[in-house]
């Protein structure tokens, strides 16, 4: 055994540990600003003190549906996007960030004649406003699971283009000479029109809490400038502001490298701890560490299978260290997300989502460390990424980091019920993974092992009654959560429905065991269908639209579960036929 | 020739068949309650599935309901004494102790939601900011209430539910010297003005002015039923006429009897209370610049006569007053934030869910931890062999 083949997984591991270190560091400055710096400035907004990044990533994966984009030969980042939507709303406005993939919508703004293309810039879009608007407007008072498919397309442009909007008139009314401008006209004719719209539309609030003033009322500069006009004090963060805008307009790195230094200071007087807070969540921000995990584990679960085939002995340790590197990077990343939060590590579907792919792998490399066959790899590195790739289509819908409505505003239950549910949806989606492959194994390999069929059989059992007890014990605790706040303790709730049919569906694979009805295939064949009904409850209630729970209704995921619930069942099937089904027929022959 | 059908019916009632069919069918029952709801609303769907014994369906080409399903008060009744069959079978040893505490456990948490099913009171209190209520109200049921309101300080009411009610003829009112002749009730109704050269049944207040159409009966969360009624007030062989009462008339009407003036409304139906809540402050606060709602709270002024207690208690969320056997919870609110509205839940059982968690829980875990412990050891002996 050479060197390479002794200490590929350690080497592997290694080396995705490093990846995940390379998104966690600073990128350069952009033509000379400290476009990073500018991100890490703390702003207030949807109730809770961020920095500038996250909200130009937010908004861009809202309007773009990715972080970045690329235009007129190089790569824009979040923090420069931003800038030029403040600053610059002229070259903004020329930059294609709005995608449209409605072929109705296409229609509407009559881009169907010109180009294939799905991506137009704000001026674009610019002479179809006023429709837009309009059809958004008759579509807004129908019920969201009432509204077609163009309805839903043109309200969710609309918003995206109304998220645009403001954002360009956020720090300076957009098309007006800029921030210095609004400062020295002060008192003239139309200044308080200016800034009453300046006051409306602001997205976000960025002048920390003057000395004296009560802890939470940041201004924005519309309402700054307002005070200022009636010949109250001016806000000490406007200057360095207009400086700022002042120079990145006139193309001045030195200039706006300097006032944004001004900025800081100033916040680090009037808020002393919101620039390090921010500062963490930009490198959070950064690091994408679930984004990473992805790709961790995908490369872990290709080296799982081809350990099936090629090189067990190498190959199978090389797919453990990955998944162990995945699993480092997203345990960081839930860390990370619970001290930026201060909250229990569940506090939506997005972070549900998350939690729920890490049980899964955290289970997995316990079952692989148990019974060292490389199926806990491969399927927790695959239910990992796959959980991921869910997580971040659901984080599309904007900040994930967002304030807890009134009656989940309680760590104590967000920590004990919602925790211990989701680790039962986790075992029971790791039983399912595991029985699907005991069903395409027994397809795929030519000489049946009896052995490792038990193993795998063995395996899905522990983990059934492991979920059991998880999804049990979250549902009761949830009765009482309810009783505490509702005052009863079930209400036949969608969402707790879904809860009781995961448990009594583990119940029964349990009982049904146990009295000899059904053996190991058929054990495996109803472990599937646990998938199914995770996946509805998890999911599925929330399409219903009814309910205390419903705090989050979707209508695109509709599709994915419909897709997802139909390959379990086709996955059933495989797995409950005999392994023999393929092979021709010996009465054939006779 | 009885004893071994006794036998054989209670074999069946304890095996395990039984448990997976009624698991089955409870998952079953689950899925079309949840489904239900978007028509019938969260409470239609669990009267006509959870809390019936039998799951009814009115088919348009039949007059009568079909019993189409088992409902889940049904199938868990059964599945209570196939638990109980089946735990007083497990065998006495501490190998068996986990599955016990589980099995009883669950017996429990049955029975609590027996007890709620059949016992538990759902209604509400609407309090605006500095008025005092001593009564909560039904969310659906109605009563035909009559009032006297001849003393100016007091207010002597009299009710009628509208399950009398819809059982029609004469009701006499005990207290007054008043009996109710109830001409047509309707469970739910529209009403609208009566278009010329049609009569109503009314002869008295604003009846006679009024069609009334009958609707049919809505279940849907939000939805409100407009219960009418034609009645005629009869005392000491005199009629005062015919009325109609409606929830959907919001001014009451009056008649007078022998000095009295009584008050005829056709509303909720209200309990009253031996105490009275006061609503001193109404708070919504929302996290600052959004409207996300970051605590809803209702401080109350509780005044108990009976106890000689007045004290000053704050409501909010996941923090709800149990007080006197109900539970007052934050549940809404209106009116520009002036008016709160509290839910009032009244459940004798409500401690047995946490008797059984507790049980259950530990169940689980010795049951498990017994399992894991033989599984080690199966192992151990193997490599040792």
């Amino acid at each position: 055994m050479n060197f390479l083949t002794k200490y590929l997984s350690w080497i592997a591991g290694g080396l995705a540990l490093a990846l995940a270190l390379t998104f966690a560091l600073p990128s350069g400055k952009v033509r000379g600003f400290d476009a990073s710096g500018f991100g890490t400035l703390p702003i207030l907004e949807g109730g809770r003190v961020k920095p500038l990044d996250s909200v130009a990533r937010n908004s861009l994966l809202v309007i773009h549906s990715r972080q970045g984009f690329r235009h007129a030969g190089h790569n824009v980042g979040p923090d420069e996007w931003l800038l030029d939507v403040l600053f610059r709303p002229q070259v903004a406005d020329q930059q294609p960030i709005f995608v449209i993939d409605d072929l109705d919508v296409l229609g509407l703004i009559g881009a169907k004649q010109t180009t294939a293309r799905n991506y137009f810039s704000f001026s674009e879009l610019g002479p179809h406003l006023d429709e837009i608007q309009k059809q958004a407007a008759t579509a807004q008072p129908i019920a969201p699971q009432k509204r077609t498919r163009f309805q839903s397309s043109v309200i969710n442009l609309f918003e995206r283009v109304f998220l645009y909007y403001k954002l360009r008139n956020t720090l300076q009314l957009a098309g007006s000479p800029g921030l210095a401008w609004e400062l020295q006209s002060l008192g003239s004719k139309d200044a308080s029109l200016r800034h009453q719209d300046l006051v409306q539309l602001a997205h976000f609030r960025i002048l920390p809490p003057t000395a004296g003033a009560p802890p939470e009322a940041w201004q924005s500069v519309g309402q700054a400038l307002t005070t200022a006009n009636m010949g109250g004090p001016l806000h000490p963060g406007l200057t360095p502001l207009a400086k700022m805008n002042a120079a990145y307009l006139s193309n001045d790195p030195a200039g706006f490298n300097q006032a944004l230094a001004d900025m800081n200071g100033l916040v680090n007087t009037l808020k002393p701890d919101a620039l390090g807070h921010s500062g963490r969540e930009v490198v959070f921000n950064r690091s994408q560490p679930f984004f990473v995990g992805m790709i961790i584990f995908l490369a872990s679960f290709m080296a799982a299978c081809i350990s099936w085939v090629y090189k067990p002995e190498v190959l199978r340790p090389t797919a453990y260290a990955l998944l162990f590197s995945g699993a480092i990077v997203h345990t960081l990343g839930l860390a990370a997300r619970i001290i930026l939060q201060g909250r229990p590590p569940v506090t939506n579907l997005y972070s549900s989502a998350v939690f729920v792919g890490w049980g899964v792998v955290i289970l997995g490399l316990l079952v692989e460390k148990m019974y060292r066959k490389g199926f806990g790899t491969a399927m927790a590195s695959i239910f990992g990424f796959a959980s991921l790739i869910v997580a971040q289509h659901l984080g599309e819908a904007g900040d994930t980091m967002e304030m807890m409505r009134a009656v989940l505003d309680s760590n104590f239950w967000l920590a004990t019920h919602v925790v211990t549910i989701t680790i039962g949806y986790s075992g029971t989606f790791l039983a399912g993974a595991i029985a699907i492959a005991y069903g395409v194994r027994k397809h795929i390999v030519a000489v049946q092992d009896i052995e490792t069929d038990r193993v795998l059989a063995d395996m899905a059992y522990g983990i059934i009654c492991f979920a059991l007890f998880f999804s049990f014990v979250g549902t009761v605790l949830g009765g009482i959560w309810a009783d505490q706040s509702w005052g009863r303790f079930w209400g036949w709730d969608p969402k707790e429905n879904g809860a009781l049919l995961i448990v009594l569906w583990n119940a029964i694979i349990l009982h049904a065991r146990w009295a000899g009805y059904v053996r190991e295939r058929g054990t495996m064949v109803m472990a599937i269908f646990g998938n199914v009904i995770t996946a509805l409850s998890w999911f599925g209630v929330n399409m219903l639209g009814v309910g205390l729970h419903s705090y989050g209704f979707m209508d695109q995921a509709f599709w994915a579960l419909t897709g997802f619930c139909a390959s379990q069942l086709i996955l059933m099937a495989v797995t409950y036929a005999p392994p023999r089904f393929w092979l021709p027929r010996n009465d054939s022959h006779a | 020739m009885i004893k071994p059908l006794a036998l054989q019916t209670w074999k069946f009632l304890k095996s395990i068949q039984l448990t997976i069919v009624l698991l089955a069918l409870l998952m079953a029952l689950v899925v079309l309650c949840t489904l239900a709801q978007v028509e019938m609303g969260t409470a239609g769907a669990v009267n006509a599935y959870m809390r019936s014994f039998i799951v009814w369906r009115q088919f348009s080409a039949l007059p009568f309901p079909v019993p189409v399903f088992p409902g889940a008060a049904l199938v868990g009744l059964l599945l209570t004494i196939n638990l109980t069959g089946k735990t007083l079978e497990l065998k006495r040893t501490w190998a068996k102790s986990g599955l016990w505490l589980i099995h009883a456990g669950l017996v429990v948490l049955f029975a609590g939601e027996f007890v709620a099913g059949m016992l538990q009171v759902d209604t509400n209190m609407s309090i605006e900011v500095g008025q005092t209520v001593n009564y909560v109200q039904s969310y659906k049921s109605m009563e035909l209430a009559v009032i006297d309101v001849t003393d100016p300080t007091w207010d002597e009411v009299y009710s009628i539910p509208d399950s009398e009610l819809s059982r029609g003829g004469a009701i006499p009112i005990p207290g007054t010297p008043l009996t109710m002749n109830v001409k047509k009730y309707f469970a739910n109704a529209e009403l609208s003005n009566l278009p010329a050269g049609q009569t109503s049944m009314a002869t008295a207040g604003v009846g006679p002015g009024v069609l009334v159409v009958e609707q049919p009966t809505v279940t849907a969360d939000g939805e409100m039923n407009q219960a009418s009624a034609f009645v005629e007030p009869v005392a000491g062989g005199r009629s005062y006429g015919v009325w109609l009462a409606s929830a959907a008339i919001g001014a009451p009407q009056s008649f007078t009897h022998e000095g009295h003036t009584y008050l005829l409304t056709m509303r909720l139906r209200r309990l009253y209370l031996p105490y009275a809540f006061t609503l001193k402050q109404f708070r919504h606060d929302v996290y600052p610049g959004t409207d996300i709602p970051k605590n809803f709270s209702s401080l109350v002024q509780v005044v108990n006569p009976s106890q000689k207690e007045s004290r000053e208690v704050l409501i909010y969320m996941n923090q709800p007053l149990r007080y006197e056997g109900k539970t007052f919870y934050q549940a809404s609110f209106g009116k520009n934030d002036t008016l709160s509205v509290l839910s009032v839940v009244e459940n004798p059982g409500w401690l047995l869910p946490y008797v059984s968690c507790v049980l259950v829980s530990i169940g689980l875990l010795v049951h498990f931890a017994i399992v894991l412990r033989r599984s080690l050891k199966r192992r151990q002996d193997k490599k040792e062999a």
